[in-house]
């Protein structure tokens, strides 16, 4: 319907290659940059600072990791220990006097190294031997954050990050701390985006596919397992670090544990693997999802004058919450980005629903 | 996504402002975002439930000088970002104080409420160091630090053991992470001038297994084992110390032992146990007589009545019964409408405040947020926990050098 294709020629190849062929997505697109362009004198700053930036952040982080489990179909069941070793990076050096842009890098650079040294080991197994892999990197890294003082900050076990500089300019307000998240998110979009239209992107399906097939074609897999490794921890590292600076101010250990991994990749999953919408939507489901229906369940017992137990109360969105997500997976076991892409195609064939078949 | 999502919130929000007050007056409004659902479930249910009925027992006598109590709680499943979510709703919704009772979720909000100037309420949880008032302006623990509990056990255990620890043998029995390790500097500084021997004894999260310890702590055979732990770990120790052969009667455990815990161990078995308390156990204060009689005789209570006399309930209301006070000599003092800052004057005129016997006299100036920091050691009877010592806080020196030690950190990089 309103993706209408009529009337829209290829005539080079430059345009049959283009991000988004059709001009109602690009409309769609440009609609929403414009929308997040001015969120912060749209949105209640409630909304904005405590349910819109959040999501960005863990968009941006979730699209690394979906580099990684959706393009390069590694396991990685330690991407919040990635995560971790930006924001501590990010943090010690700042605190250290290094400007932030530069510690933004350098949280990356540390990410992907340490990142990459786990992957090389983890790189001679595959499939849940590799998800324990690195499992193990998420629990040393528990553990020397927990045990070294030095990078916990003792005792209290929690580090302030200085206010956030950049070049030169204080960051405090919700909006700037918004924009820097924003800019982030659109970063790290742009580039899925165009990896899928590289050798590079192609490599790594090649190699999610099969890596033995991918190298019998000449795909080297080792090598582009690594590269993925390396992306995918150097885009965890600064979304790490930009959610310390932007959004919790202070790092602590538990912001990184073990649980924190499973949610990343709860995200990816329900999202759908491989998809850069589907992130978007994943985020907002495993994120956000579980407050905005404790909300609501609260408000209406409220509303109607029910007296029943908090703790009863508490537990009603969890059980409601664990329901939609087994009825999202059955429904659309691809996620939701699947279900976005259903609706996209139902439209574009409306109403010649028989030429999809 | 916006829609649905805007579409939700509006919702919510519609739905809360149709509440209606019940009382004339504005109500004073104290957040509880509490994690209810998933680390913290074995305390939060009773402190939430103590604090609404003793909200109730209060507006039933008028409120706060005429203003009606109201109680704001809410779960953040003890996710840090769901705790700033929540404190930023309660903040908007006219919140005097906010409370987290989690530690990750105070840690993550505390640089929010310090840098709004929000009271923030952060009691036997999260950052040690915030009882100095002159860092932690904002925040206040109404009671002891973990370094503050581990000196008052050993300086109760000196007083016991006739002013003397030389030769004694003191094992410290911990669960292996930022909570259990928060008292080893000061028991190592005690162990330099008191001349004890100290052996730290950690056993990894989440405290079920327990053996490794116990085994090298019976070839220690401590004269006194000081336990910092919640909840199953406590069971488990009691198991491993009766196979072990060591026993109950030489333990004392941090504040957090409460009847559920005894009734796992076995009320028999728990004879002799020690811990440190930080209020008044039991159901005889006048105070529960009076929410017993007032709510659950009339079956208005909030929650359970099994509660009633269980240890966190009464914790919860150690903790609000001098925020309640605070809000009257706020109110009384600078009149009408209440802001953050008249609220931390009120809590900072809290002097000699006991809550008639619930608590140890707090005192709360600004620069001690703590009130004190005392604490007594209580032991099971059998039947009942039976006072071993009177309220009191040693070696202040000590406490303080460790607070001021980390609070000086913390200012340092707030800038």
């Amino acid at each position: 319907m309103f993706y209408r294709q009529a009337g829209t020629h290829h005539t080079t190849y430059r345009a049959a290659q283009r991000l988004f062929p059709i001009p109602f997505d690009r409309w769609q697109i440009g609609a929403l940059l414009v929308i997040g362009l001015v969120a912060p004198f749209l949105i209640a700053p409630l909304y904005l600072k405590s349910y819109v930036l959040p999501w960005l952040i863990w968009t941006g982080a979730a699209l690394g990791l979906n580099l990684i489990l959706g393009w390069a179909g590694q396991f990685h069941f330690g991407y919040a220990a990635v995560m971790g070793i930006g924001a501590y990076t990010a943090v010690h050096a700042t605190r250290g006097g290094i400007p932030f842009e530069i510690a933004l890098v350098l949280a990356g650079a540390v990410a992907t190294v340490i990142g990459c040294a786990f992957a090389i080991t983890a790189l001679r197994v595959r499939g849940l031997y590799l998800a324990l892999s690195t499992l193990a990197l998420q629990f040393v890294l528990d553990w020397v954050i927990n045990k070294v003082p030095a990078v916990s900050g003792g005792t209290q076990a929690t580090i302030q990050a200085p206010t956030m500089r950049l070049l030169g300019i204080q960051v405090v307000s919700d909006a700037g701390q918004y924009y820097v998240a924003l800019f982030w998110c659109a970063l790290v979009t742009l580039f899925m985006l165009n990896l899928r239209r590289t050798g590079l992107g192609r490599a790594l399906v090649a190699v999610r596919e099969k890596d033995f097939a991918a190298a019998v074609i000449g795909v080297n897999s080792f090598y582009y397992k690594l590269t993925a490794f390396a992306m995918s921890s150097f885009i965890g590292g600064v979304s790490g670090a930009i959610l310390i600076f932007t959004f919790y101010h202070a790092v602590t250990p538990e912001q990184f544990t073990v649980n924190v991994s499973i949610q990343v990749l709860a995200m990816v999953i329900v999202g759908g693997l491989g998809s850069v919408i589907g992130c978007y939507f994943g985020v907002a489901f495993i994120l956000l999802l579980p407050g905005i229906v404790a909300n609501l369940i609260f408000a209406a017992a409220n509303a109607m004058q029910l007296k029943i137990g908090i703790e009863l109360l508490a537990h009603i969105p969890s059980l409601l919450y664990g329901v939609l997500i087994i009825g999202f997976l059955l429904f659309e076991p691809l996620g939701l980005a699947k279900i976005y892409s259903n609706l996209r195609n139902y439209l574009i064939y409306w109403p010649f629903g028989y030429e999809r078949k | 996504m916006f829609k649905p999502l805007k579409l939700l919130l509006s919702t919510a929000s519609l739905l809360l402002a149709s509440q209606q007050p019940a009382f004339s007056a504005e109500p004073v409004k104290f957040a509880l975002c509490y994690d209810l659902t998933k680390a913290y479930t074995f305390i939060t249910p009773q402190i939430a439930q103590s604090v609404r009925d003793y909200a109730e027992v209060l507006n039933a006598k008028g409120g706060i000088e005429g203003h009606p109590i109201e109680i704001i709680v809410q779960d953040h499943g003890n996710e840090p970002q769901r705790g700033i979510e929540c404190y930023e709703k309660v903040k908007q919704m006219g919140a005097i104080t906010v409370d987290f009772l989690s530690t990750p979720v105070s840690r993550a909000v505390l640089p929010r409420a310090m840098k709004d100037g929000t009271v923030m309420v952060q009691a036997l949880a999260g950052r040690g160091d915030a009882v100095d008032g002159d860092v932690f302006k904002w925040v206040f623990t109404l009671g002891p630090t973990y370094w503050g509990q581990a000196a008052n056990i050993v300086g109760a255990y000196k007083k016991q053991s006739g002013d003397s620890l030389k030769g004694k043998k003191i094992a410290f029995l911990y669960i292996d992470y930022p909570f259990g390790q928060e008292p080893i500097p000061v028991l190592q500084e005690l162990q330099k001038r008191e001349g004890f021997d100290l052996q730290l004894f950690p056993y990894p999260l989440p405290g079920n297994d327990q053996s490794a310890a116990w085994s090298q702590l019976r070839r220690f055979q401590p004269d006194l084992i000081i336990h910092w732990a919640f909840s199953a770990m406590h069971v488990v120790a009691a198991k491993e110390a009766k196979r072990n052969g060591i026993s109950l009667d030489k333990m004392i455990t941090v504040n957090w032992f409460n009847e559920v815990d005894l009734a796992n161990i076995g009320a028999d078995a728990a004879k002799g146990l020690r811990k440190s308390s930080v209020v008044v156990s039991g159901t005889a204060h006048p105070l529960m007589q009076q929410i017993t009689k007032e709510l659950y005789d009339k079956g208005k209570g909030n929650g359970d009545r099994k509660f009633l006399g269980d240890t966190y309930y009464n914790v919860g209301l150690s903790i609000y019964a001098p925020v309640f006070e605070a809000a009257r000599l706020a109110i009384k003092a600078d009149k009408w409408p209440l802001t953050p800052e008249k609220m931390r004057k009120g809590m900072e005129s809290l002097k000699n405040f006991d809550a008639d016997g619930l608590v140890p006299p707090l005192t709360i100036t600004a620069k001690d947020h703590g009130g004190g920091g005392k604490t007594r050691i209580d032991m099971w009877d059998g039947t009942k926990w039976v006072a071993q010592t009177d309220w009191s806080a040693d070696y202040s020196d000590l406490v303080w050098a460790t607070v001021k030690k980390y609070s000086a950190e913390f200012s340092k990089a707030g800038q």
